[in-house]
């Protein structure tokens, strides 16, 4: 894993009075065409080192770096070259210039006790010194090691692998992940991608089984994360170096709402050869009534809304239930609530008895009515009036397996459903143990849009500060990602174990958050090309520049190229690709036969439900279910709900 | 070593003291250069342009060298001097750059060893260090043996400086130049090679009078004088000339005006014109912030810079004040 190097001398420490060693800090000087820059990893070998028992080693990363001549002031120059810059390129003899660098202390050893750097020769670090100035050697030997390659460390032609510990990454010392960089350029997805690759080909067999649940908010980026994509010569040399199979991976379920129509999926891997294996994310009112406050704004959260819910939650949802007016409900679906609601209505203004209902006050129940059927129209297709929910495999979870979560077409309100609701349930599950792995990574991007710094409290938000502050030792572990880092909650952030930068905005790393980097070190991340990347992790006590290859999937914007999506299908043939889907022995007339001139609502339901039972005989199960529930029963003529008397000041 | 014989003394028994001579009192050599000249170029003194577009040699090596010394003990009234000069000559190359191809330093003492109380006396002469021995009649008032002192130093470097350039001159590739800093005609083997120049910054000696003393200190920048041949029995036959580099008008006579020493020769004089040329190129960079950088070539500047910062660092002034120390 680690090679050595003999080490050559590429400098030499030097202090004075004005700008000395340091504890923390030195300077040394180079030859002018040197190698080295901003970023390399150096070691100092004070006198004596190398003798046994004596001399100091001083391992530091380049910060900054300066270079001057002797020229006294810049008018001398003039003189010199009598006002022609042209002649001044001419002088016969080149100015003595110096190449000054200033490099922050990585480690010392002995660590103690702890003084200034040795004025000694300075020599670019091998890769067993990238791993001692590291402290990687902590977690890189012994009989568990928890390393995670996350790139190689590159500088003056050299380049040693550098990891994250696992127990400081994925929990339980710390955890979390947090990588920033300005969009197209800092490659925040495809290093995501990368590192989650490399987890699971590194995670620790002593920690158990891990998977991880990626969130697709925009485009296509996580849709073909089972398809290989293209790598150069030195991509490959790079996994090599890091030890990792350049592979896609092996086994990703891909999770997404069906449109409006309840059949065609709502993504954009709805290629035939691709869409068989997109599992259609559907769910009821149960689902949704849980995380009913993800849906109210700052306004609508008061005790009484929140009693109302909590009291549909508990008393009606699938119970029998007695509205006090005489009738009977068994409150299931969206369907089933609007039901009871229009019986409350009913009840109230025809006997005219009081605005309250069972110490719920009218305006409560309309506010929560128009919140829940708000997004039922909102988020058609995730969200059924009437039929079962297809969900994520809870409690069936299984090792090294990527979930997507497609919502990059779904409103913004049933964006901040799926992902509370989602996060939640993992949660829940990690708590109890029962979610069938030990350790699940979360991926958000964007997450300035789920956790800004300013703005109102929402669910979301809290949800996110939860998990950053105590998921670790759940195992649940945020990876994010955002644009501006600055714009992001500074507690979820700040919780981040390890921090990836790509490259920055100039505006953004003006922000106070960024002082305690140099002026090199900025202009470098204002800079950084492609897959370059600046890691903190809490073993690296400066932040390290790496290089790491690009992700063994297909790129998001090549595989809609490779694989276009399919245009929508109409509603018959769309039923047809999802039951033979689940049985290919069905025939696309039998099911056209079936379903001609039944209402499309009945062939959801159950659709849904074959889906939900996964039955030896998909078509004789869906013949049933749709026979039982499609009895020619006409429907009962909808009555309007008359207007009521004004009975409250409140607005609703 | 160097620490370690003045400690000996200082234990056995003599006063440490921390003098640094003023290096206002200046060389000793120009004030005896000879004071008579003979033209070899035109029939009176004049002036010449200097071929502006002469180019450089492809290669130059420049030699100078630095002294520094100190009194560091009395043992009664005489002084004991502790002395170091070096010298170096780094060649310019086609990169323009300047590297250190040869160097030499030595550390020594002075004192009148007789004179030194017999403890002082051995432990000096236990420490290993070489010493130059003052003359008796050199004792007196600390200036007159401190003048003695000096002239001692001067000779120690004029030595390593010839001794140096003698080795240089020697390995000088076809076209290469060697730049002397100082008088050329203290060697015989620097003075006859076709390809040494040496360049005096100080002008103690005085070849002309009249009009042409005025002809030659008012010479125009970018112009030298006639070459002429000092008459000295004491150094060897060379030819010689003045050239400005810089305009002496707002400032001094001797603002920007070198004095050029090369070979007795007849090629002398017809190769006056382009050494001068590419001479005066030479004063760029300027070499601040030197006080005599309009007449300090910067790449002299250079070697004297590389071997002060390879100088032993106790030699400089001590920054603390020399009141006397309180009591503790």
């Amino acid at each position: 894993m680690i090679q050595r190097q003999t080490p050559e001398s590429i400098g030499r420490v030097v202090a004075t009075e004005l700008k000395p060693a340091t504890p923390h800090q030195f300077h040394f000087w180079t030859a002018n065409e040197t190698t080295i820059g901003i970023g390399a990893i150096v070691k100092v070998e004070g006198p004596g080192a190398g003798d046994q028992g004596s001399g100091r080693v001083v391992f530091g990363v380049v910060t900054d770096g300066f270079a001057y001549s002797d020229l006294a002031t810049p008018l001398h120059d003039v003189v010199g070259a009598e006002g022609d810059p042209a002649k001044a390129a001419e002088r016969p003899t080149v100015r003595q210039e110096i190449r000054l660098w200033t490099a922050a202390v990585l480690r010392q050893e002995p660590e103690e006790p702890l003084q200034p750097v040795p004025l000694g020769a300075v020599y670019l670090a091998s890769d067993a010194d990238v791993a001692q100035a590291l402290r990687m050697d902590a977690y890189l030997t012994g009989a568990q090691p928890t390393g995670i390659p996350v790139g190689l460390y590159t500088a003056a032609g050299h380049e040693a692998p550098v990891y994250l510990d696992a127990d400081f990454l994925l929990g339980p010392e710390a955890a979390h992940l947090n990588i920033s960089g300005v969009s197209g350029l800092a490659t925040k997805t495809s290093a995501v991608e990368f590192l989650l690759a490399s987890i699971f080909q590194h995670f620790p067999a002593h920690k158990g089984r891990i998977a991880a649940l990626c969130f697709n908010v925009k485009g296509p980026d996580l849709c073909f994360l089972d398809r290989p994509g293209a790598l150069d010569d030195a991509d490959r040399r790079r996994y090599e170096r890091l030890g990792i199979t350049p592979q896609p991976f092996e086994r990703v379920r891909y999770y997404a709402p069906c449109k409006a129509d309840g059949v065609n999926l709502n993504t954009l891997r709805t290629h035939p050869d691709l869409v068989g294996d997109v599992e259609p994310l559907v769910w009821g009112l149960e689902e949704v009534l849980d995380f009913a406050e993800v849906l109210l704004n700052r306004d609508d959260i008061d005790a009484k809304a929140d009693a109302f819910i909590d009291f549909l939650s508990d008393r009606v949802l699938n119970k029998e239930f007695d509205d006090g007016f005489g009738g009977s409900h068994r409150v299931q679906t969206f369907a089933d609530l609007d039901g009871l609601f229009r019986a409350i209505f009913d009840g109230l203004e025809l006997t005219g008895r009081s605005d309250m209902w069972r110490t719920h006050h009218i305006a409560t129940i309309r506010k929560v009515r128009n919140r829940l059927s708000n997004i039922s129209t909102r988020c058609k297709g995730l969200v059924t009036d009437d039929g079962p929910s297809n969900d994520l495999p809870w409690g069936r979870f299984e090792d090294r397996t990527v979930y997507v979560v497609d919502v990059a077409n779904v409103d913004a309100l049933g964006q901040d459903l799926v992902f509370a609701r989602a996060v939640s349930k993992l949660r829940e599950h990690l708590e109890r143990r029962d979610l069938g792995v030990e350790a699940v990574v979360v991926f958000v991007d964007e997450l300035n849009k789920y956790a800004p710094g300013d703005g109102p409290e929402t669910y979301v938000r809290k949800m996110l500060l939860d998990i950053s502050e105590r998921g670790r030792y759940l195992g649940l572990v945020l990876f994010a990602a955002e644009q501006f880092r600055s714009q992001v909650h500074r507690r979820v952030v700040g919780n981040a174990g390890t921090t990836l930068f790509g490259r920055m905005d100039a505006d953004e790393l003006a922000t106070p958050g960024y002082q305690v980097l140099s002026p090199a070190t900025k202009i470098k991340l204002a800079t950084l090309p492609i897959g370059e990347l600046m890691v903190r992790h809490p073993h690296f006590t400066q932040p390290i520049f790496l290089r790491f290859p690009r992700p063994a999937v297909l790129r998001g914007r090549d595989g809609v190229e490779r694989f276009p999506p399919a245009t929508d299908l109409p509603f018959e043939d769309a039923v047809v690709r999802q039951l033979v889907r689940l049985d290919r022995r069905i025939r696309p007339n039998q099911v056209k036969d079936l379903i001609a001139e039944r209402r499309p609502d009945d062939v959801r339901r159950a659709l849904a439900a074959v889906r939900r039972t996964r039955p030896e005989d998909a078509l004789a199960y869906f013949r049933r279910i749709l026979g039982a529930r499609v009895a020619p029963v006409t429907a009962p003529a909808r009555e309007a709900v008359p207007p009521l008397n004004p009975i409250s000041e409140e607005p609703y | 070593m160097a620490r370690g014989w003045v400690d000996a003394i200082v234990a056995a028994g003599a006063v440490p003291v921390s003098y640094v001579p003023e290096a206002s009192i200046g060389r000793q050599a120009d004030a005896a250069e000879a004071t008579v000249a003979e033209l070899v170029e035109d029939a009176e003194l004049r002036t010449h342009r200097v071929d502006a577009a002469a180019p450089a040699p492809a290669a130059v090596s420049f030699l100078d060298g630095i002294q520094q010394w100190r009194v560091v003990g009395q043992s009664g009234v005489v002084p004991l001097v502790r002395a170091y000069v070096a010298a170096a000559v780094r060649r310019r190359g086609g990169d323009r750059r300047l590297r250190t191809v040869a160097e030499r330093s030595l550390e020594f003492a002075i004192t009148h060893v007789e004179a030194l109380a017999a403890p002082v006396r051995r432990a000096l002469e236990d420490s290993g260090v070489t010493v130059v021995n003052l003359a008796a009649t050199d004792l007196g008032q600390p200036s007159r043996t401190l003048r003695a002192a000096h002239v001692q130093v001067d000779r120690a470097r004029e030595q390593l400086e010839r001794q140096l350039g003698e080795r240089c001159v020697t390995d000088l590739r076809d076209g290469e130049w060697l730049i002397v800093d100082g008088l050329l005609s203290e060697s015989e083997l620097l003075a006859r090679h076709p390809r040494t120049l040496g360049v005096i910054k100080s002008h103690g000696a005085q070849f002309f009078s009249g009009a042409d003393l005025e002809r030659a200190l008012t010479v125009p920048a970018g112009h030298r004088t006639s070459v002429f041949a000092p008459q000295s029995h004491a150094h060897q036959p060379i030819y010689s000339w003045y050239l400005r580099l810089w305009p002496w008008e707002g400032n001094d006579l001797l603002y920007g005006l070198l004095r050029i020493e090369a070979r007795a020769h007849r090629e002398t004089v017809a190769a006056a014109a382009g050494a001068s040329g590419w001479l005066v190129q030479e004063r760029a960079p300027v070499s601040t912030p030197d006080e005599r950088w309009d007449r300090l070539l910067y790449a002299i500047h250079d070697v004297e810079t590389y071997l002060r910062a390879r100088a032993p660092r106790d030699f400089l002034s001590p920054t603390a004040s020399r009141l006397p120390r309180a009591a503790s």
